[in-house]
């Protein structure tokens, strides 16, 4: 086994490390494939401009932060996923109702193509709102400086004995956690989260106990967009923004819900940690490190390929 | 003579058949190597437009790998031409079967399964082959792109062609923008043969009712996945000749951005209208270009300066808005527009009033003819035949 090890990656340590670096990002990937998950189990459609609610959510936290210093991060993530849930909301009441009341010929295809034409209009408005140069936001929280031994920190790292993780990671994946903590506390624990389920599980029942099928539709869609806004929120700091960074992220979270099974919570939460995880490995393992990085999405791609080779229905997936 | 609707359908296309071959000297464009290529370039993306139209308008699967599969087809061949130093046409030939096999691998892959999965994966798909291209800078150049030598042209072809358009050896967009418009017009035959024949009743059987159709025999993976490799092949071959002609293909001309706006063509257009997608797409492709930079009065730029903070560029000196990213927005708001209110597109509406109302008039014209000579015919049943005709009249 330690052999093993050694032939393909390296020292254990190094393993290790890279293992929690998979987790950590795994937390905001899950985060962003929940919102997908819950748009997919109420309104029954995947949403193709996923990937643009964490583009804008990590462009208004870069706003907040570049126009006024002085605001402190949270406040500018709390203020992305208020304009995130806004324009999904919005959105939804325009285009996505008239197909739930059965206006629209051919809902299925109306669906991905009205969803990609919104990603298309978004990343034009951002591009010429913001240009086409990447924008980086600073580091918007700094460690106090412990040293327990094991557990060092300092301003910028975060050791774990030897292991050095990054502090912005780190920070973003716990903003991450509370989020998905405070999301599923919301679906499982509020009436309006059992309605939501409700709705999933079926509309019209749903309906016949008092539920507004039209009004979850919206909230859904609203609040999955919210959750891919507050990803790109946390991790703005970490990644250099452009209009475009949204299509790769869409693409894993794609990947996420196929894996996890379409329409499934626990799914998309385990799906999300699994791909950070096998991404991390893969491109720390990867023989030519000057073409790594390039290949952190193949294999969220060859996931894909193989769940749809294998168990098209997913790990925890239910129906087609 | 009767006036008839069709006639402005073949006088239109007759019109446009004839703006296609005089292009490159119609007053405006005038042998303007820039123009010219502009002109190109619509028919390159008029090809992929309705190709992608055969496999989205007709058998409702939606791949968003088009732009990914001409950019394969294109690096294949620039490659195995590169590396090997065969002659281009046969790197044509291997681009195109590269669109296919993997085609037909993704096609399996995906089509058993809802139409969503095809739509993820492409999109997967042709993001993350865009990456991969840009990354292998070795093998394909990477950002800086791979060039692709011109094709050997037979010689006394293109003596004929001189001899048919003085002005071939104007500029050298001048032949490739003739071979484009070749090959959008035999693209568009083949395709329109095939949505003719049994296969095309195949993949619209297959869209309407998957059940109904696997129950009359019509094999449904296979009809989607013919309709994919066939859609894919066409967008490969397309992308290779035309880049052949570019000279040079970069790995950011199969963004996800430019997909979009295909599919901005082809549902503006019309995607249940091979015709009506290429048309839209032309149209569209034109429209961006002149949009690009709208001439205005000095007097009303100088009170436009506050758009420079939003995106746009005022040039006072040329005397022009440019409009940058703007422009593709207002077609982004067009194609969400059209879907919601106008699902067979802006275009094919058109096309099909002006061919289709004519044949269902006919028809009901030869149904009436019908039942004038049945009720010759019937001399003894009076009283059913008055009742009939009343209901004729009524109508």
């Amino acid at each position: 086994m330690e052999w093993l090890i050694a032939e393909a990656c390296g020292s254990f340590p190094y393993l290790l490390r890279l293992i929690l670096e998979g987790l950590l990002i795994g937390v905001i990937y899950s985060l962003m494939a929940l919102g997908l998950t819950l748009i997919f189990s109420v309104l029954n459609i995947v949403s193709f401009s996923h990937g643009e609610f964490y583009m804008i959510g990590g462009y208004v936290v870069y706003t907040v932060l570049h126009h006024f210093k002085q605001v402190p991060g949270l406040v500018a993530v709390f203020l992305a996923a208020v304009v995130t849930f806004l324009i999904g909301a919005v959105f939804e009441r325009l285009f996505l109702q008239p197909m739930a009341k059965g206006q629209v010929d051919r809902p299925n295809e109306y669906a991905i193509l009205v969803t990609f034409g919104l990603a298309f209009v978004l990343q034009f408005v951002m591009l010429g709102l913001m240009g086409p140069f990447p924008k980086k936001v600073p580091r918007f929280f700094s460690f106090p400086e412990i040293d327990l031994g094991f557990l060092r920190t300092t301003r910028t790292t975060l050791f774990l004995g030897k292991i050095p993780l990054p502090g912005s990671r780190i920070f973003a994946a716990i903003i991450a956690l509370i989020a998905l903590g405070a999301m599923l506390y919301f679906m499982y624990r509020t009436w309006t989260g059992w309605a939501l389920q409700a709705v999933s599980q079926d509309r019209n029942a749903a309906a016949v106990v008092g539920i507004n099928p039209l009004n979850m539709n919206t909230l859904a869609f609203a609040l999955g967009g919210m959750l891919a806004g507050l990803a790109g929120a946390v991790l703005v700091s970490v990644f250099s923004w452009v209009p475009w960074v949204g299509v790769p992220a869409s693409a894993k979270s794609f990947v996420i819900i196929v894996l996890g099974g379409m329409g499934s919570i626990p799914g998309s939460l385990v799906g999300g940690l699994i791909l950070g995880v096998v991404e991390s490995l893969g491109t720390g393992c990867w023989p030519n490190p000057a073409t790594a990085q390039a290949y952190r999405d193949v294999f969220g791609l060859v996931i894909f390929a193989l769940v749809l080779l294998v168990k098209p229905t997913g790990l925890f997936g239910r129906k087609l | 003579m009767t006036f008839r609707r069709i006639y402005i359908l073949w006088g239109l296309t007759a019109i446009f058949l004839l703006g296609l071959l005089l292009y490159p000297i119609l007053p405006g464009v005038n042998l303007q190597p820039y123009w010219v290529l502009v002109g190109m370039t619509a028919l390159f993306y008029a090809i992929l437009a309705s190709s992608w139209a055969l496999l989205a308008g007709y058998t409702g699967q939606f791949s968003f790998a088009h732009m990914a599969f001409m950019g394969l087809g294109t690096y294949t061949a620039g490659i195995l031409i590169r590396d090997t130093g065969i002659a281009p046409w046969m790197g044509t030939v291997a681009g195109v079967l590269m669109t296919g096999i993997v085609g037909l691998l993704i096609g399996y892959l995906c089509l058993r399964l809802r139409s969503t999965y095809l739509a993820l994966f492409t999109i997967a798909f042709a993001e993350i082959f865009r990456l991969v291209v840009k990354a292998e800078v070795k093998i394909t150049g990477g950002p800086n792109g791979l060039e692709l030598p011109p094709y050997q042209r037979p010689e006394a072809l293109e003596r004929l062609l001189k001899a048919i358009f003085p002005y071939w050896d104007a500029n050298p967009y001048v032949p490739a923008y003739y071979y484009m418009a070749l090959l959008f017009f035999l693209s568009l035959l083949f395709m329109f043969f095939l949505v003719r024949s049994r296969f095309g009743l195949f993949f619209r059987a297959v869209r309407e009712d998957e059940e109904a159709a696997a129950a009359l025999g019509v094999h449904v993976v296979n009809t989607r996945v013919l309709a994919f490799v066939v859609s894919s092949m066409i967008a490969g071959f397309a992308g290779i000749v035309f880049h052949h002609f570019i000279g040079l293909i970069v790995p950011d001309q199969m963004q996800i951005v430019r997909m979009s706006l295909v599919i901005a063509m082809a549902v503006i257009g019309g995607s249940q209208n091979l015709i009506g997608a290429a048309i839209g797409a032309i149209f569209i492709h034109f429209a961006l270009e002149l949009l690009q930079e709208i001439r205005m009065p000095l007097a009303v730029l100088e009170n436009l300066l506050f758009l420079e903070n939003w995106g746009f560029s005022v040039d006072l000196q040329a005397g022009v808005l440019r409009t940058n990213a703007w422009r593709m927005v207002a077609f982004g708001i067009l194609l969400m527009v059209t879907l919601r209110f106008a699902q067979n597109g802006l275009i094919s509406p058109i096309l099909d009033w002006l061919a289709r109302k004519e044949a269902a008039e006919e028809v009901a014209k030869r149904f009436r003819a019908q039942r004038e000579m049945d009720r010759v015919d019937d001399v003894e049943a009076v009283e059913e035949t008055t009742t009939a005709s009343t209901v004729t009249e009524g109508d």
